[in-house]
């Protein structure tokens, strides 16, 4: 009978904290709930992700394959994205990051651009 | 990562679409600014986008020119990405279903425009200080 209520009290309807997924590119186990209580999709340490979900066609993905980071898109709000490509199939995901992503690779994205632009920058400076 | 010789000028892919066939000339009218803008572009021949406020249409799904898309929502500019080659590619984002799509800019694409997007991380205050400080 006291086997019974421990169980009964055990119930998880939320997954708990404690969950974990070994990063596919360098193999770092993450715990699935970052420092500010959100779910997380991507390894902190280097922010590659997995093509779990398919969107557009809806549901699971097949694909399975590592998906590694392109891009930083900054929202309205000034919160930050990360756009994930697959590198099997090209889907294009995008995810918000967390408190703890490596702020040197977020930052080497952001300054990517500007380390190749495609014209001159400098007539920019007379403007 | 394994350093690879530099491959030449990557091949763009193949575009079976024809835009005189069905009847809608080689221009198309932009869903944000109205500007007409002609198809043939310098430097891609997938042009998808106005070159004055890079908004694009949600027409095709997974390859160029399949106009398999039934969304037919406006796609806005969301962030710029850069190629291992050094190409910048413009990441637009379907203001109706959400579906992300890349695509090379074409050398009209209006500079400032690029600029300013590309731009858009680094004008936030607080974050690349933080990147310093984890140094």
């Amino acid at each position: 009978m006291s086997t019974a209520n421990h169980n009964s009290g055990r119930q998880h309807t939320v997954p708990p904290r404690t969950d974990t997924f070994d990063c596919v590119r360098c193999g770092l186990t993450v715990t699935t709930v970052d420092p500010a209580g959100g779910r997380r999709n991507h390894c902190p340490s280097c922010l590659h992700s997995r093509h779990v979900l398919d969107r557009v066609e809806g549901g699971p993905s097949e694909c399975l394959a590592r998906m590694s980071p392109i891009s930083i898109a900054v929202l309205r709000s000034g919160d930050w994205m990360v756009v994930h490509r697959c590198i099997l199939c090209d889907e294009l995901t995008s995810n918000a990051i967390a408190p703890d992503d490596n702020q040197l690779i977020l930052i080497r994205m952001a300054v990517r651009p500007l380390a190749h632009p495609p014209f001159p920058l400098e007539v920019f400076g007379e403007w | 990562m394994a350093r690879r010789k530099p491959a030449g000028r990557r091949p763009q892919r193949y575009k079976d679409v024809t835009h005189r066939r069905t009847g809608r000339g080689d221009a198309f009218r932009c869903v944000g600014c109205r500007l007409d803008v002609p198809l043939l572009a310098p430097g891609t021949a997938h042009r998808n986008h106005c070159p004055h406020c890079l908004t694009s249409l949600h027409l095709d799904r997974r390859v160029p020119g399949d106009r398999a898309a039934d969304c037919r929502g406006r796609m806005s500019v969301l962030s710029m990405s850069v190629r291992a080659d050094g190409e910048w590619q413009l990441i637009h984002q379907c203001q109706s279903c959400g579906v992300l799509g890349a695509n090379r800019i074409a050398g009209d694409d209006n500079p400032l425009a690029l600029i300013r997007l590309a731009m858009r991380p680094l004008t936030d205050p607080t974050r690349p200080i933080r990147a310093l400080l984890t140094l």
